[in-house]
């Protein structure tokens, strides 16, 4: 049965297609372009370590880092050369890992239904043996010490160590040199065969595709191992607390100036579905509006020298925790930072700037609508929000409904002093 | 649908061009200015892209200038300068929600209104920029050429390149030095700015749902530019003898380290062996499928990434790569044995076919994307070949085994450049 999905405001649909074994389909048909697109996810990322399978008793821990390790292994496969597959229709193929999903995509100008059907194979057969497992870690050995060169990924890490003390999200995604030497070729199946399976998975295809032909291709590809388990995977989160880890967390790199990162903690973490979106949507235009380009902290650190172009904010979050940061490089951080506290003392006791929140919920309305430019945006946006529970077309919704009280409510909860850490990178030499 | 209009100038050596398209949500212009790549110009661009897009006389502000972008919707206003061969290309971008999607009907308009004051209405003080912004600018852009040193990988790149051209300048950084930034103040900036507007040649570019009449009425109407004599800008000199391999390195407090070759390609590209010398470096270590991933990454696991690419105008091939200090030796022997063995022809008709097609897949996607489309036309102005799309792909695929290896046995190793750690004991 298939059904769709159309916001007004984008133009744009979305079609949705159950298949029998659990898995979901989402088309979002893009008229006039030459690429198409497509994702096959799962809902499993780099927190997802201690967990325990329907019809198990006890609970399954596995090494830091395993999700990224499987994903480079599904690259694997017994004729050898996915690539190759890949390449030899002119199509590029890769993946990513992240907190809470490992995803699988392809994008090609020609022949798609053929890169489909070689997706879906592909993620759907591992071969992993003691060989080719060994064989990966000196490749992701690298991949590490070359994050460990970025201070970018450093100083975003530490700042989530500052603020979390138990909860996974803390974990660096691919894991430590340490840690992916342990990891084993049956640890490996364990989470595949735990995680890989239809209810946990979704498909995501953009362009200007045939839906009927993506079904039927997709059907055809289904190996009759591929079933979903008898129950929901139970993923064991460990009790967070509200309090912070660290106050300040400093670590030195080869930079020429200190860079940093302030970051906040939420605090509230019981929300689901709609109500989740809303704090995202909410946050982000609280991040805009006091530390945007046209904010007047913006202009008092940028005047003062004291922050460069190179100065943004982020929310993250997913149904367990949330987090902003506010990034940026400055010779005198701790000044930044207690200018940024000052701040966001004056606006507790006065509030947040109407005519501002009304002029920066315009522009998030406008570059919302203007990201949908982008194939890749979409699949990937649409795929990472969808495991959160949460519906993309109704982002530019919540966006519209915003309105300046409930703002002010959430600035309040949201940005609170106790529950910031200051992380820093300084140079080494 | 997408179409690449026709072109008109503005003025003397200012050429608007109109691509046609439905599908994007947005309205994106382009402007380019162009300029050669010299030491004593290329901070002073530098600094100006960072310092025109601060204010105009009607938004004094950065402050007030980003209140009116997001008034229009989120409206973006970036400017950059961008290396090409050795030509130095002030960028300034303008991307503005499609009418059709916000209630706003003179959007269009108001963006071009914006940009004529970037280029026309700059705030000025005494005959200069406002001191001021200027300071700022400068000080930031010193921090920007320092930061340099941030991106190792990047840096990695751009070393080998200063080590390899030294005494020319393509080895010039493109944000310019802090030597040359030292000596400029905001009266000299100013005049060269307007020389600059006078005297480069320009072009512009809108990718958006607007018909060809209408996008060359509003920017007659709204863009204003005074021409004064138009600058010629030379050739790249692209054959030079090497007579032995440089090596060259830097140590820093780092994890991992990184190995970059330099080669010269010896071939221009309106050589007719150009599309082969692409081809020969995509085989080499253009994706996964590439002799390097598979040899060096899988078969050896000596490194996470490992790539080769070439610079169109300056015809230089750089391959590059992050791995274990210790492993120096053995990955610049692999590299170059792996190039050694495609100009001997150890490669296969599919090796050529992946790469083919892998080349012309990512010249049929540039279209989806409004900003990737435009740079790409503009490369071409650049080399001054005008080519279809259509065309492009048809010189690709025309490429054979035997003029790739023609083209390869061209390259030579020119530098070796290692990012290393620092010595024991520093």
């Amino acid at each position: 049965m298939e059904k769709e999905i159309y916001s007004e405001i984008l133009k744009e649909k979305i079609y949705f297609h159950k298949l029998d074994n659990g898995l979901e389909i989402f088309v979002m048909p893009k008229k006039h372009y030459t690429k198409k697109f497509a994702i096959f996810g799962t809902k499993y990322g780099s927190m997802d370590n201690k967990f325990i399978v329907p019809g198990e008793s006890n609970a399954t821990e596995v090494p830091e880092g395993i999700a990224h390790f499987l994903e480079h292994k599904l690259f694997e496969s017994e004729e050898g050369g996915v690539f190759n597959k890949f390449s030899k229709l002119g199509s590029s193929v890769n993946a990513y890992t992240n907190f809470n999903s490992t995803c699988y995509l392809f994008s090609c100008t020609d022949k798609f239904y053929e890169n489909l059907s070689i997706l879906m194979d592909f993620v759907q057969s591992p071969y992993l043996t003691d060989e080719n497992v060994e064989k990966e870690k000196g490749i992701i050995e690298q991949e590490i010490r070359m994050y460990e060169d970025n201070p970018h990924w450093k100083v975003f890490f530490n700042g989530l160590r500052g603020l979390y003390h138990k909860h996974p999200v803390k974990i660096d995604i691919a894991g430590t040199v340490e840690s992916i030497y342990k990891i084993t070729k049956d640890e490996l199946y364990k989470c595949y065969n735990s995680f890989y399976v239809p209810n946990n998975m979704v498909v995501f295809v953009v362009g200007d595709v045939d839906r009927e032909e993506i079904y039927k291709t997709i059907e055809k590809s289904l190996k009759p191992s591929f079933k979903s388990l008898s129950g929901d995977i139970e993923r064991i989160m460990p009790d967070e607390t509200k309090e912070i880890m660290d106050r300040k967390i400093e670590e030195k790199l080869s930079v020429s100036m200190p860079i940093f990162n302030i970051a906040f903690k939420n605090t509230n973490n019981i929300l689901k579905g709609k109500e989740l979106l809303k704090t995202d949507v909410q946050t982000k235009t609280i991040l805009d509006t006091v530390f945007g380009k046209s904010s007047k902290l913006y202009k008092k650190l940028y005047d003062e020298g004291l922050i460069n172009e190179n100065f943004e904010t982020e929310y993250t979050f997913d149904v367990s925790y949330g987090h902003s940061v506010i990034g940026g490089e400055s010779k005198n951080p701790d000044r930044v930072y207690d200018i940024i506290r000052g701040e966001i003392e004056d606006i507790k006791n006065s509030g947040l700037n109407r005519e501002d929140f009304e002029r920066v919920k315009k522009k998030a309305i406008g570059q919302h609508i203007s990201s949908y430019n982008s194939v890749e945006f979409i699949a990937n946006t649409f795929i990472s929000y969808y495991f959160k529970g949460i519906n993309l077309f109704d982002y530019i919704i919540e966006l519209q409904n915003m309105d300046y009280d409930t703002i002010n409510k959430r600035f309040k909860e949201h940005f609170d002093l106790d529950k910031s850490v200051l992380s820093l990178i300084t140079p080494n030499n | 649908m997408l179409d690449v209009l026709g072109q008109i100038e503005l003025n003397e050596s200012v050429k608007l061009h109109t691509i046609k398209s439905n599908k994007f949500k947005t309205d994106l212009i382009g402007v380019y200015i162009r300029r050669p790549l010299l030491k004593e110009e290329a901070t002073k661009n530098s600094l100006l892209s960072m310092l025109i897009n601060k204010g105009t006389e009607k938004y004094p502000s950065f402050l007030e200038l980003n209140k009116k972008l997001e008034e229009l919707y989120g409206s973006i206003l970036v400017s950059d300068v961008s290396k090409k061969g050795e030509q130095h290309i002030i960028q300034i971008k303008m991307q503005l929600p499609s009418r059709k999607y916000v209630d706003s009907q003179d959007i269009l308009k108001e963006g071009i209104n914006i940009l004529n004051d970037v280029l026309n209405n700059q705030i000025t003080q005494d005959g200069g920029f406002k001191r001021e912004s200027f300071l700022q600018e400068k000080e930031n852009l010193r921090e920007k050429i320092e930061g340099r040193i941030n991106d190792k990988m990047k840096l990695a790149l751009e070393r080998c390149v200063e080590e390899m051209c030294v005494d020319e300048n393509y080895s010039i950084y493109e944000y310019g030095s802090i030597e040359e930034l030292e000596r400029i103040d905001e009266k000299e900036l100013y005049q060269y700015f307007k020389n600059v507007i006078a005297s480069s040649p320009i072009d512009i570019f809108i990718v958006g749902d607007v018909e060809e009449k209408e996008s060359q009425e509003l920017f007659t109407q709204l863009l204003k530019f005074e021409r004064g004599e138009i600058i010629s800008i030379p050739n790249e000199v692209i054959n030079k003898s090497i007579t032995k391999v440089k090596e060259a390195q830097d140590n820093y407090n780092i994890n991992q380290g990184k190995v970059t070759l330099g080669y010269r390609t010896n071939i221009p590209y309106k050589s007719e062996l150009y599309e082969s010398s692409i081809l020969f470096s995509n085989i080499l270590g253009g994706g996964p499928n590439s002799k390097l991933f598979k040899n060096v990454r899988e078969r050896e696991s000596l490194c996470y990434y490992i790539f080769s690419k070439v610079d169109k105008f300056k015809s230089i091939m750089l391959v590059s790569s992050g791995i274990e200090f210790q492993n120096f030796e053995k990955a610049k022997k692999l590299i170059q044995q792996e190039v050694e063995s495609l100009k001997e022809g150890r490669f296969s008709q599919e090796d050529i076919d992946i790469a083919k097609k892998s080349i012309v897949n990512s010249i049929k996607s540039l279209t989806d994307t409004p900003n990737m489309l435009m740079d790409f036309l503009y490369s071409q102005i650049l080399g001054n070949s005008f080519d279809t799309i259509e065309n492009i792909i048809s010189k690709i695929e025309a490429v054979t085994k035997d003029s790739i290896i023609e083209a390869g046995k061209k390259f030579e190793l020119d530098t070796i450049y290692f990012l290393n750690k620092e010595k024991e004991g520093q």
